[in-house]
């Protein structure tokens, strides 16, 4: 009896250091482990996702995710150049990934849902992108709005979600429109291109990519800018790193500071020089603070501007008129520009 | 009397007549066959040669013809051969595959065939190839394993599964055929539970699920844990077909060479292994096939085989419309390593005289 009820003793003993030793480990965030690492592994893609990771010529990666995980390098190490590593990861690699260290944060264009949220221990920064569901019509239709489409028809992919936010927005619109489905995102844009319905519902950057592949040329096409349904990106971490996930929100902000505030790559130097303002001047390191509170040198945005731009940038370069996409920005941009983003207040 | 001069002259004229146009019925399905194939080939060779467009950086040209735009294939075929590999660097990629090209295509030549000389051959193979993708030594810049891609990658998973593969499913064989009932019905077990079991899964599990388990020092890279789940997979199968080479032997030929007195071992080596092997060799060049044919399923996790390169070659903003092209030219790359090594089980099959006995 006195020795079970000292195996006990020992054994909760043990169970609870082992706790403790555990809490510990928890404690430490990603951001100490990425610095002391003194590298930056950010998701990759295995393939490509247009728009979002792409491969160049000389295969090195470009795209809207691949910069927000230089900006985020640079703004830990000064620039990306060495300290970043882009590892190619399939989706449903993701989050095993994430969690086994194999990479630091995923920045994979994945959406922000319930069940990822909750049950799969993990955390979401604020989204920097909003994946829209919109329509691509015939220019020729001279459509300016879904509601010009009334009476016509629509091609959408069987089963997916766009295919229920279709129905939805028709219904509460009232728009009387025949929905033809397709199996594949092939046979869909084919059916399309081939004039057997007057508009095809998918994701935008994807309705981009089609409308300059089309083989009557993009300017037979015309994105309509009603949004039927949205799904909002966003950069995710572990559960519980706090700080690792201040990181994230702050770099977006400081991206979006950067474009409502005009700072561009270009001009940053000068303004960092000729600060117009005491904001501005902390912003870009002049003065301390803007850093230091995230644990990082207090210069990190301006290294970050100074390697990949603003938002709008990096939007432009790899979605926007820069690209050969040229998919309008639209909710994408800042409030003051009809869009859904803003900074967060530098104080 | 002879008969032979009754039968009109045997030539290609007469034979092909005989053949395709012997009744009206035959003639007129003969005719459509040949039409519809000499549309066929037509069709493709405008799509595929007359309206295709060649050159390198050529979008705008590919967009105006109705034909193939092999152009995505010379501006980006780098992506496809070497992945993510550093582009300064790809020459070291392009040495690496050939050396393992030409191991592969030496241990085929009958010379090499003994233990004193493949082993060492492989091993020197797989260390050049190491050293010069890995880098780290003799001046030459690292590159991870998670940079390595194209066909460098796929032909070095192929090697290496089916090295570490071959072995194990000898061992494996052997052990189910035990005399211990407990080691035979273990091994049975063990081979019928990774048979029942999807290679993506095992994929999956060895990489990514394996680094939660495993201790620290035996973690290892990722694509030396896909190597050792898929040669395991490897050698489940490829055990069974060696059982089956095995079982084909009359039992008599063991037995003689017990009464001779021979040891397991020479047993094994000399009268059962060879000719088991005989018996097997053209499942097993199917295994090899598929083994060689699955390598792209690497891309789940993560890895830019040829498969996962051609797609990340096409899908960008400029060559995005030319998938068809990009999937024909990873085809034509498949075509070559399997027909060849196809080619070659023929050639030892003849050499064997496997189906003459």
């Amino acid at each position: 009896m006195k020795l079970a009820l000292k195996a006990l003793l020992v054994s909760t003993a043990l169970v609870a250091s082992s706790q403790v030793a555990h809490a510990q480990v928890a404690g430490d965030s990603r951001l100490k482990t990425v610095q002391d690492r003194g590298k930056l592994l950010c998701s990759g893609h295995n393939g490509s996702f247009l728009g979002f990771a792409e491969v160049d010529d000389q295969g090195n990666w470009k795209g809207v995710d691949i910069d927000l995980c230089k900006a985020l390098a640079a703004g830990l190490f000064g620039k990306s150049e060495g300290a970043l590593e882009i590892v190619p990861i399939s989706w449903a690699q993701r989050w095993p990934a994430l969690q086994s260290g194999d990479i630091d944060a995923v920045i994979k264009v994945s959406g922000w849902t319930q069940s990822r949220d909750t049950e799969l221990n993990l955390a979401y920064s604020q989204p920097y992108f909003i994946g829209a569901f919109q329509v691509m019509s015939h220019a020729s239709l001279g459509a300016q709005t879904l509601a010009d489409l009334d009476g016509g028809s629509i091609c959408v992919a069987a089963g997916t979600s766009t295919e229920r936010a279709l129905a939805t927005y028709l219904e509460t619109k009232a728009i009387q429109a025949e929905v033809l489905t397709f199996e594949n995102g092939d046979e869909l844009r084919n059916a399309y291109y081939e004039a057997r319905c007057d508009g095809m519902v998918e994701w935008a950057p994807s309705l981009a990519a089609s409308r300059v592949d089309a083989p009557d040329g993009a300017d037979a096409h015309t994105i309509l800018p009603d949004v039927l349904d949205l799904e909002a990106e966003g950069i995710i971490v572990p559960e519980n790193d706090a700080d690792w996930l201040d990181v994230q929100n702050w770099m977006l902000s400081s991206l979006w500071f950067a474009e409502a505030n005009g700072i561009t790559s270009a001009n940053v130097d000068e303004i960092k020089a000729n600060p117009p303002s005491a904001t501005i001047e902390k912003f870009l390191g002049v003065t301390p603070g803007y850093g230091e509170r995230l644990g990082l040198s207090d210069d990190w945005a301006y290294n970050m501007i100074k390697e990949v731009g603003n938002m709008a940038e990096i939007y432009d370069r790899n979605l926007g008129s820069g690209s050969r996409y040229n998919l309008p920005r639209g909710i994408n941009a800042l409030y003051s520009d009809g869009g859904v983003f803003y900074p967060l207040i530098v104080d | 009397m002879s008969f032979a001069a009754d039968f009109p002259k045997d030539s290609a004229f007469n034979k092909a007549k005989a053949r395709y146009f012997a009744t009206p019925t035959d003639a007129v399905v003969s005719a459509l066959f040949a039409a519809f194939a000499v549309w066929i080939l037509w069709s493709l060779a405008n799509w595929a040669l007359l309206h295709a467009v060649f050159g390198a950086n050529q979008r705008d040209a590919c967009m105006a013809t109705e034909g193939a735009c092999w152009s995505v294939v010379s501006t980006r075929w780098r992506i496809v051969l070497f992945g993510l590999y550093p582009f300064e660097e790809q020459w070291r990629s392009a040495i690496a595959c050939v050396v393992m090209v030409v191991v592969a295509a030496l241990s085929c030549v009958p010379w090499f065939w003994s233990a004193r000389r493949l082993p060492p051959l492989w091993i020197a193979g797989f260390a050049i190839f190491y050293v010069l993708m890995r880098g780290g030594w003799f001046g030459l810049r690292e590159v991870t394993e998670q940079n390595w891609g194209g066909l460098s990658l796929t032909i070095f998973i192929f090697a290496a599964v089916s090295l570490l593969g071959m072995p194990l499913a000898i061992v494996f064989a052997l052990l189910r055929r035990s005399d211990l009932p407990w080691i035979a019905r273990t091994m049975a077990l063990v081979i019928d539970v990774i048979r029942s079991l999807p290679l993506l899964s095992i994929m999956f599990t060895f990489a990514i699920v394996m680094p939660f388990v495993l201790p620290d020092w035996a973690i290892g890279d990722k694509l030396y844990r896909v190597i050792v789940g898929y040669a395991l997979f490897f050698a489940c199968y490829q055990a069974e077909i060696i059982r089956g080479g095995m079982q084909a032997l009359p039992a008599g030929q063991e037995e003689a060479a017990k009464a001779l007195g021979l040891t397991y071992w020479h047993r094994i080596g000399y009268i059962v292994l060879p000719q088991a092997f005989r018996n097997a060799l053209p499942p097993t060049i199917n295994q090899f096939v598929i083994t060689f044919k699955e390598t792209s399923l690497v891309t789940i996790i993560g890895f830019f085989d040829v498969m996962a390169s051609g797609r990340a070659a096409s899908g960008n903003a400029d060559w995005n419309f030319a998938t068809i092209e990009m999937y024909v030219f990873v085809a034509l790359i498949f075509f070559v390593f399997v027909f060849t090594l196809s080619r070659y089980g023929a050639y030892l099959e003849r050499r064997l005289g496997v189906g003459r006995r």
